[in-house]
């Protein structure tokens, strides 16, 4: 099982920006310490797909502001995570030809939620 | 407890009673089960739906069980037309007006193509939202969750799904909406995509949206 700091510490490596990205997730440590190795290196080989532009981004169409960012100006990249029969969801969130801002590790419905935080989906859709 | 079944599908009726106990179990009004469960042996997974207001719903532990909380709002979604088509419910499961947009749609298309692309092999999940849509938009019909499944099976490959999203999306967009509305909403759409075409998703997104901007 995989330590929450030392994830996290492999993530900003791989990553190698001087911006420092955010992890968020409701239970983030707690998932991670269900991640096996195997699983861990399965995510940090798929961030290294999206560093090399082999995974298709989801496009935010709305020109909302979300911190210092409108949201069109997003790219949101997510890897579907199975953990012992639970489904989860891994996102990175990419501002556009620049830096990962966001790393959300979590439950389907906290996906969820972050969808509708995005406008990726209506609120009651 | 009621059962819900337009279709008469076959029901595991030896799940029956384990339904009922799960139902006396929740202490909440509005409760019902959907999904495989009822009528496929092999799947143990139990997915169960609550309207209420609350956040949290208490409940003894039951193995299996998925328990996913509906806001009286979420009424109106098509997601829950569909899942309350078929179901077994605790009581006469409430009912309210659909209210769904091609704008929703676009949404739905928007998510679900980059998704296709990334798990191609893995996509069935994946598709339901989009078929749901693109079936209720080309027919007025709910499918509901047997009729789902079976619409799902039918598409062998995730190119197999592209292509009818590609044939079918232009067809309904103009069909359903005035060509005033469709040039202002897929021009700014394609807009959004321009700059990441070079992503096969992007790519298949902006020829889409210009594609239903000529109206074919």
């Amino acid at each position: 099982m995989v330590d929450a700091t030392e994830f996290r510490t492999r993530v900003t490596k791989i990553l190698s920006q001087d911006y420092q990205i955010e992890f968020l997730g409701g239970n983030f440590d707690k998932i991670v310490n269900f991640i096996t190795e195997t699983k861990a290196g399965k995510i940090y080989a798929w961030i290294s797909e999206v560093i090399n532009e082999n995974i298709q981004p989801i496009i935010i169409s709305s020109k909302k502001s979300y911190k210092k960012w409108k949201m069109n100006q997003l790219l949101v990249f997510r890897y579907p995570l199975n953990i012992n029969n639970i489904e989860y969801r891994v996102l990175l969130v990419k501002v556009k030809n620049s830096i990962y801002i966001e790393f959300h590790l979590g439950s389907h419905k906290y996906y969820d939620k972050v969808r509708k935080d995005f406008d990726l989906t209506r609120k009651n859709c | 407890m009621i059962i819900y079944n337009p279709h008469n599908q076959k029901i595991l009726e030896k799940r029956l009673p384990l339904i009922k106990s799960i139902f006396e179990n929740i202490k909440a009004k509005h409760v019902f089960i959907t999904g495989s469960f009822i009528n496929q042996e092999k799947y143990k997974d139990i997915d169960i739906f609550v309207i209420s207001r609350r956040k949290k719903i208490t409940h003894f532990h039951i193995p299996h069980i998925n328990i996913t909380i509906m806001d009286f709002n979420d009424l109106h979604s098509l997601f829950y037309h569909s899942l309350c088509k078929s179901c077994i419910s605790k009581n006469i499961l409430p009912t309210k007006s659909l209210k769904v947009t091609l704008s929703d749609y676009w949404r739905v298309i928007n998510e679900a193509v980059p998704t296709i692309l990334n798990q191609k092999t893995t996509y069935q999940k994946e598709v339901r939202f989009l078929l749901l849509y693109t079936k209720y938009f080309k027919t007025g019909e709910v499918l509901d969750t047997f009729q789902l499944n079976e619409t799902i099976n039918r598409f062998k490959t995730h190119e197999s799904v592209l292509d009818y999203v590609q044939k079918e999306t232009p067809r309904i967009m103009n069909k359903k909406a005035k060509k005033s509305y469709l040039k202002k909403f897929f021009y700014t759409q394609a807009g959004f995509y321009t700059e990441h075409t070079r992503y096969n998703a992007q790519n298949f997104l902006y020829n889409l949206a210009h594609t239903i901007t000529r109206g074919l």
